[in-house]
């Protein structure tokens, strides 16, 4: 395993060596006790596309938001040119040529595409000549492969595709020389990915710098020159994708074989707990079935937008347009109430964690027992000595510190929180069924095996547990039963070991049955 | 925009105080500002004699019974009310006007009104999602212009008035003052000690959260606002008793003389923290201010410019303190 130990910097000189517009040098940033980058080092050149991939946790976009002037780095720094830069706002970094495309786009959506370029753009006088403008902004378009979109147009009514090509052409009038990806092709279809890709090759011929941030082994290898692996806050290498293959990438990535992630197990066969029949939410799931056995973790393979995520949530009670037949343990249950589902034994965990799943500005413990103040109170009243007792139990049994039960839960790291909200689900009196989301996001590497044992422990106790997931080695590591969907459809199902990571692949992007 | 600093070496992180650090600033700020208070309040002439402490006790009883019900508003996330006050008032005509009830009956009907008019808010504000300033700026108008119309801009006078047990002392202390303690009792037990107060706490802290946790967020808002009223036609009562009749003017400046305390005590103005018993600090120092100037011989106008300074100052604090 030689690519494991390689330096940051193992490649030779090119041809005609070119010098790196964007330097990161030791860069180190804490949250708390949360290390999130350690020392990382990165060198970024003229025409080339860079790749920055790694896990969820590992520090890329806290590297986007060092570079971006989000956040101040606690050691190391930045330079550009050559020259040491204190980054200390987005707009500072605008004006040093650094400039990340939004993955929430920052358009103005009843504004044409004209307006929007030139939009808070500070070089444009009070007292302007529009046509000067306009030709520029046309030259921009037509630079990025939209000759035929007119300038006029409402951004509301492009495709998001077209809209991150707008926001692209925004950085460009600002003169941007290193231009910041994160993710762009999340929510993107097959053709306009290659519009996309199609104009990041242009800007690379034409001597502008990309940070390609992306979860898709395949998009580096298709569209980017070298790539960069974090983990855990460090850079593990930087390797020409000429050199590389998927598999060294997935290793450097992982930094261990995958078995070692996830638990080894058996699976048993048991009796149908839940059982979903025609569930429909508007705009997102379509006449979906599911059924979920006892002692089974049944995963939802699913892109952004495939109503994996939002199918839970119809389940959990939490979408108030949801209809289907929903049974649990053989009795049927009424979606659309939190409470209705908590009664059968249906419990929930969020993918939005600091939005839905935990009280950041509540201790620990008080996180912890949020669903069983009923078991712990008579009359309505607390019983504080039962109260403590449960909180540490329930701590000790997800593997949370009890010295950190009076800490704000805000001050845990992703994956303590993520045991957390664990905590809070399980042993829940009679908790059957466990609909989790993206049950590792956010979530460091040693938490995450952690997660996913109490996931098997859960399971192995007799309850059922439906997991929805776009991380598909996840959803490979840790399901008995696989189910894919796209666009809101159910595609296809697999049972332990039929599937691999091409198919569901395939499944989640461009089903045949689509 | 400036370009950004060109440095020498790469620039260190230069923060003048990290987290806890300043955390721990802010509290000893707070601190000396009280300890400040507690010296300029002693050092006043006739501060500490038995008719300006009772004057304080009067003045902290009053506004504390509004502060606490404010507290489960801001609390709950729902930033604060403007129409606690004229709620007071209308609760204070109520009283008098049901007083043929006898004492117990007229308490009775004007804490029901109290939670009635309250209670609609914050069925409105929980299960509509209205935004709460706004709703309460309506009820302040509503409730303001009906009991204009009913008592016709007239004071009510009570019909049959015994007074005498609000006036009365037991051990020494006003009953006035007993009252408000057994409001901040009941306050801080059910903030602290109930399920409701838990549940409010989790409203407050994460709306989407406590709804996922299995919580009824709207129903725990509308019992917040419920409190909010009672306790707020608790001080009405109290108020009524104290001047032996009312009009709408009875409550006026309450409102924000309650937030006041409650952003001075440390509950937090984005909800999910705070005690009753910040409160009672918070309403404390807001008294105390308000007697010191009255005895300093300032006009009435600077103690509002007094507190005005104090909760901008108090709201600058928080906002250091909670920054990371």
């Amino acid at each position: 395993m030689q690519l494991l130990n390689g330096g940051a910097e193992a490649i030779p000189p090119a041809a005609a060596p070119r010098e790196a517009i964007l330097e990161v040098e030791g860069i180190t940033k804490r949250f708390g006790a949360n290390v999130v980058l350690k020392g990382a080092s990165l060198a970024f050149r003229a025409g080339e596309i860079h790749a920055i991939c790694g896990e969820n946790g590992a520090g890329k976009s806290t590297l986007v938001k060092l570079l971006t002037g989000v956040y101040r780095p606690d050691a190391g720094g930045v330079r550009i040119d050559g020259i040491w830069r204190d980054i200390r706002h987005p707009l500072e970094a605008q004006a040093l040529g650094v400039a990340l495309v939004s993955q929430e786009l920052s358009l103005a959506p009843a504004l044409s595409i004209e307006d929007n370029i030139w939009l808070g753009n500070r070089e444009v006088p009070l007292f302007h000549r529009r046509r000067h403008l306009r030709e520029a902004a046309r030259r921009t378009l037509d630079q990025l492969g939209m000759e035929r979109v007119a300038l006029a147009t409402p951004v509301s009514r492009l495709s998001i595709g077209q809209r991150q090509l707008v926001e692209i052409a925004r950085m460009l009038t600002r003169h941007a020389r290193v231009l910041i990806l994160d993710e762009p092709t999340a929510t993107l279809s097959d053709s306009e990915i290659e519009r996309i890709f199609a104009a990041l090759r242009r800007l690379r011929a034409e001597g502008k710098s990309i940070l390609y941030i992306t979860h898709r082994l395949g998009e580096v290898f298709e569209l980017c020159d070298r790539v960069s692996v974090l983990r855990n806050g460090e850079v593990i290498a930087t390797r020409r994708t000429a050199e590389i293959d998927r598999a060294a990438l997935m290793a450097m990535m992982l930094g261990r074989r995958l078995s070692d992630m996830y638990p080894q197990w058996e699976t048993r066969e048991g009796d149908i707990l839940l059982r979903v029949r025609g569930l429909r939410v508007h705009g997102a799931v379509e006449d979906f079935a599911l059924d979920a056995a006892r002692g089974k973790v049944v995963c939802l393979a699913g892109q952004v937008g495939s109503g994996a995520v939002e199918t839970l949530r119809a389940l959990a009670g939490l979408v108030p347009g949801a209809s289907g037949k929903v049974s649990v343990a053989g009795r049927p249950l009424k979606l659309r109430s939190v409470q209705r589902a908590q009664a059968r034994g249906v419990q929930f965990i969020s993918e939005d964690r600091a939005g839905e799943a935990i009280f950041l500005r509540l201790r620990v413990g008080e996180n912890l027992i949020a669903t069983r103040l009923a078991q712990l109170s008579r009359f309505g009243l607390l019983r504080g000595g039962a109260m403590r007792r449960a909180a540490r139990t329930l701590a000790e049994t997800v593997g949370v510190d009890p010295a950190r039960l009076r800490s704000r839960a805000g001050e845990l790291s992703g994956g303590n929180q993520q045991k957390v909200a664990f905590g809070r689900v399980v042993e829940a009196g009679e908790a059957r069924v466990l609909l989790m989301n993206e049950p590792t996001r956010g979530v460091d590497v040693g938490a995450r095996a952690d997660i996913y044992r109490l996931i098997r422990r859960f399971c192995e106790a007799g309850h059922a547990v439906v997991i929805a997931s776009s991380d598909l080695e996840e959803v490979l590591g840790m399901a008995d039963e696989i189910v894919t969907l796209y666009r809101g459809r159910r595609i296809g199902f697999y049972r332990r070991g039929e599937a691999d990571q091409q198919r569901l692949l395939a499944d989640i992007t461009h089903p045949a049955a689509a | 925009m400036t370009a950004a600093i060109e440095t020498e070496r790469p620039p260190w992180r230069r923060r003048w105080l990290n987290g806890n650090a300043r955390r721990r600033a802010v509290t000893a700020i707070r601190l000396f500002a009280f300890a400040a208070l507690a010296i300029w309040s002693i050092a006043t002439p006739g501060f500490v004699s038995p008719l300006s402490l009772s004057a304080l006790m009067t003045a902290i009883s009053f506004i504390g019974c509004v502060a606490v019900g404010m507290t489960f508003i801001t609390l709950t996330g729902n930033i604060m009310s403007l129409s606690l006050g004229v709620t007071l008032s209308a609760a204070a005509l109520v009283f008098l006007s049901s007083l043929a009830l006898g004492i117990v009956g007229a308490c009775i009907v004007a804490v029901l009104f109290g939670v009635a008019v309250s209670g609609v808010q914050g069925i409105v504000i929980g299960y509509f999602r209205a935004n709460p300033i706004l709703v309460s700026i309506a009820a302040l108008a509503l409730i303001t212009g009906i009991s204009e119309l009913v008592t016709g801009g007239q004071r009510v006078y009570p019909t049959a008035a015994n007074f005498a047990f609000f006036k009365s002392r037991i051990a020494g202390i006003p009953v006035t003052t007993l009252i408000f303690l057994g409001a901040v009792a009941l306050g801080e037990l059910i903030l602290s000690g109930t399920r409701f107060g838990r549940a409010m706490r989790m409203v407050g802290s994460n709306w989407r959260a406590a709804e996922a946790a299995g919580l009824n967020a709207a129903t725990v808002v509308t019992g917040a606002y419920l409190l909010a009223g009672a306790f707020s036609a608790v001080s009405g009562i109290l108020l009524a008793a104290r001047y032996g009749s009312g009009d709408m003017e009875l409550g006026a400046g309450y409102d924000y003389s309650a937030i006041a305390a409650v952003l001075v005590g440390g509950t937090a103005i984005q909800g999910g923290e705070g005690s009753v018993l910040r409160t009672l600090i918070g309403v404390s120092v807001i008294a105390a201010v308000e007697v010191v100037l009255l005895l300093r011989g300032f006009p009435e106008e600077l103690q509002y410019l007094v507190t005005g300074i104090i909760v901008l100052l108090v709201i600058m604090l928080h906002t250091i303190g909670g920054r990371e």
